[in-house]
């Protein structure tokens, strides 16, 4: 055994005390290791005899720890008790892959725990610790940092986000023909301040515009905020107790500048988790507000008849899937069900459903650790066969990394299936007065522009953010067109050499191997110097000096890429690219 | 009443007091210990029906409702031997006060035979614990020594225990000394043990759902 820890090692043994509670510390006490826990996990479920995946050893990672440092027995026989401290970075690593790559803090095995032993607590526990010195996978490491720095996990700029709001008011006055429609923003004293998911501002901001118009026809006083509208958290993700306090505080201080009377919490799990349940203790504050689920509002205002509903208007099959942060951390389980009996006509029950649901696999930030992907969607084999039972052309959820985790899994393992968020169905459920119903369609982008422009191209999607993927994806299909979309570059080489794609969207900053250098070795090979490529980031130039890439192409020589789009991701304009690209212009114009 | 040898006078008087007192101290130290560690707090607001009391009663009446965790539910034999195991201890502690101090409670062979088959049972279960734990990958892979030393130690007690109720000194005190000399070392090696889960398990349920009653998680509805 080496004698001396490394640096990382030795800071992250000297914060273990300070991270241990009582609840933490008899968590870790009381593990009689009985190994009942073992079947309760997905990815235990999906990779049959690999201990590895067992909460109990996953736990006990962190329990030789607290063994040889904080446990009498464990200074006193090491050994006997299975104590064992880390020394080197190697053996950090070892520890970031199980508790970030392993374990999706889904806390199915904590409550079904004979022992009550809290596996995910103390996982996230050990997440903060790692942290701490530095130890986590990129995408973490990516996020936190547009948390900490731009305010929300996704980087969205804050014109952007207003841009967004402003879009969607357009949308909503020409779908209703109501130019009184609004998105308040920043409007004092209003009974409802409404935070949201920044992945609905960057990527479906549709469900933005549901949530207005339901505020809107339900006759509400609301508002939403121009700072501390994100109640996303990934303080939770990381174990970062100081982020999460940070950022549960912008948005209590938004709510409280503006004297809102009550928090509205769009549906996201995790970010209700950690604004209503775990950020009034991360920021050490007594809330002086109420906050609550959009689906407790949506629901209130159908039950008060200030919202009409027809549940014929969703006629699909529709089950649900609970997320683990609703069931199982915040106890909300039959409010959803509720409203969906309300707004659909054919809902059916997913098994085991509420608190002994399945993770959807996306949990815990593990949409943004690509690195984990593959496990990932070998451990969603569970959820998959779940899915596929209950028959239902939709599956709902109340989630939006739940959206993102299953939609993964649909596409990875063909199921015919869609997933919406509550607020669409009921939006689409919504009966208003005659005269509010325009004529013109709800969703432009659609109505002008002919369906399959792209139909028969091939292209390629290379991005490290799985919304990024997904998103594009979901543009391209929609326009006809095969997609192939890859978390890294590596895996892009070896898909333009299996797949021949007609184009490729190319990010610029990944892990392990950055975009410009992939354009680099493209421009390199004979065979694949001529693939069109287009570039889109969310990092200019003086944000990424490293990745300069209009400096890089003329330092090296290079030709232009075909096409360079910046983050935001606009659909029109990155269709209306790869479409000339593609000689697919005169297509879109029509 | 027969005589006992000042051996097996000592062994079931001073010896247990010794060890006992032994066991209270190193847990009044332990729990001094535990709450040096910060309490987490619950600021959010209370939700659902239940509250915090609620959910930490809930909580600890878990182990007694296996149908409320699909953990118990689905391994219900392993449940079983759980409850056989651990009745089989509790009864074996109890009888090392009622041997000394309390005799005439086991003058029945009915109540005697009736605790030998549990002793017994639970000796059986242990030793398909102990299978389960050297014959499974996982098992073996959250086993310490101390893991196995424990469940050996206990089916040990647990034979010599059954061999011991009859509390028959004159037909040979060998059973009577072997049972009294383990429960002191059983009293004694417990609080350095994994056996103390049985100390940390009722505040790590209670902190548990104290939490999750709070919250309104606990009791679990159940699906349809």
């Amino acid at each position: 055994m080496p004698v001396e820890r490394s640096e990382k090692a030795a800071a992250l043994v000297q914060r273990i005390p300070q991270k241990v509670n009582r609840q933490i510390m008899l968590s870790l006490a009381a593990c009689a290791h009985c190994g009942l826990c073992a079947d309760q996990c997905h990815y235990v479920l999906a990779n049959p005899g690999d201990v590895t995946y067992s909460p109990a050893y996953k736990g006990d990672r962190m329990r030789k720890l607290f063994k040889a440092h904080l446990d009498w027995t464990g200074k006193f026989a090491p050994w006997w008790v299975g104590a064992k401290s880390v020394y080197t970075d190697e053996e950090l690593e070892e520890l970031k892959d199980t508790v970030f790559g392993k374990c999706t803090n889904c806390r199915r095995c904590s409550l079904n725990c004979p022992m009550g032993v809290d596996l995910a607590t103390f996982n996230r526990m050990a997440r903060g610790l790692l942290v701490h010195v530095g130890v986590m996978p990129d995408g973490v490491a990516h996020v936190a940092k547009d948390q900490w720095e731009i305010g929300n996990q996704m980087g969205v700029l804050q014109d952007d986000y207003l841009e967004t709001l402003s879009w969607m008011e357009g949308e909503l006055q020409s779908e209703y023909n109501d130019p009184n429609i609004k998105i308040p923003i920043d409007k004092p004293d209003a009974d409802v301040f409404y935070t949201i998911n920044p992945r609905e501002a960057k990527y479906d901001p549709r469900t933005i515009a549901d949530a207005a118009a339901i505020f809107h026809f339900a006759g509400e006083n609301w508002t939403m905020g121009s700072d501390g509208w994100d109640m996303t958290n990934f303080g939770l993700f990381n174990g970062d107790d100081e982020l999460g306090g940070a950022v549960a505080a912008r948005v209590y201080d938004a709510v409280e500048r503006l004297r809102a009377r009550k928090l509205v919490i769009s549906e996201c799990g995790h970010g209700l988790r950690s604004t209503m349940c775990e950020g009034p203790n991360w920021a050490k504050r007594d809330l002086t507000f109420p906050a609550e689920s959009s689906v407790f509002t949506m629901l209130n205002y159908i039950k008060e008849g200030r919202i009409k509903v027809d549940k014929s208007k969703n006629p699909e099959p529709v089950t649900y899937h609970d997320s683990c942060n609703l069931a199982r951390s915040c106890g909300i389980t039959e409010e959803p069900r509720e409203l969906l009996q309300l707004v659909c006509s054919d809902f059916r029950e997913m098994y085991p459903n509420r608190a002994e649901n399945f993770c959807c696999t996306g949990g815990g930030g593990a949409m943004s650790m690509s690195e984990y992907s593959p496990r990932r969607l070998k451990s969603g084999k569970v959820k998959a066969d779940q899915l596929k039972a209950t028959g239902a052309k939709i599956v709902v959820t109340s989630c939006h990394n739940c959206v993102d985790g299953l939609f993964d899994l649909i596409r990875h393992y063909k199921l015919d299936m869609e997933v919406r968020q509550l607020v669409t169905l009921v939006a689409k459920a919504m009966v208003m007065p005659q005269a509010a119903v325009a004529e013109v369609p709800p969703v432009v982008i659609e109505a002008v522009r002919p369906a399959r422009v792209l139909e028969g191209c091939k292209i390629l999607v290379v991005d490290d953010e799985p919304d990024v993927r997904t998103y594009l994806r979901a543009i391209f299909e929609e326009q006809g067109a095969e997609v192939v979309d890859v978390p890294d570059c590596n895996q892009a080489l070896r898909a333009i050499e299996r797949d021949r794609p007609d184009l490729m969207t190319l990010d610029l900053i990944m892990p392990h191997k950055t975009g410009d250098k992939l354009y680099w070795d493209l421009r390199k090979n004979p065979n694949y110097v001529n693939l069109p490529v287009v570039i889109i980031t969310g990092y200019m130039r003086m944000e990424a000096p490293g990745i300069d890439f209009h400096r890089f192409i003329q330092e090296k020589n290079l030709p232009q890429p075909e096409g360079f789009i910046e983050k935001p991701i606009q659909p029109e304009v990155v269709l209306e690219k790869v479409a000339t690209i593609l000689g697919k212009r005169v297509s879109l114009q029509n | 009443m027969y005589p006992t040898s000042p051996l097996l006078q000592f062994a079931e008087n001073l010896l247990q007091i010794v060890a006992l007192l032994f066991m209270a101290t190193i847990y009044t130290l332990k729990i001094r210990w535990i709450l040096r560690f910060p309490q987490g707090k619950d600021r959010q607001a209370p939700r659902g029906v239940s509250s915090g009391q609620q959910g930490a009663k809930t909580s600890l009446l878990a182990i007694a409702m296996p149908w409320t965790m699909s953990s118990t539910r689905e391994h219900f034999l392993l449940y079983m031997q759980f409850v056989v195991f651990h009745v089989g201890v509790a009864g074996s502690i109890a009888m090392s006060f009622v041997i000394p101090y309390g005799p005439s409670l086991m003058r029945s062979a009915g109540i005697v035979k009736a605790l030998q088959v549990l002793f017994l049972a639970a000796a059986l279960v242990g030793l398909i614990r102990l299978v389960r734990r050297l014959g499974s990958t996982y098992m073996r892979s959250i086993s310490s020594p101390d893991d196995y030393f424990s469940v050996c130690l206990l089916i040990v007690w647990l034979v010599f225990s059954a061999l011991a109720a009859p509390n028959n000194p004159q037909a040979g005190e060998g059973s009577l000394l072997a049972y009294f000399f383990l429960t002191a070392f059983f009293l004694v090696y417990v609080p350095f043990s994994k056996i103390s889960h049985y100390l940390y398990y009722p505040f790590a349920r209670w902190y548990l759902g104290r939490t999750l009653g709070h919250r309104g998680v606990y009791p679990l509805v159940k699906g349809a």
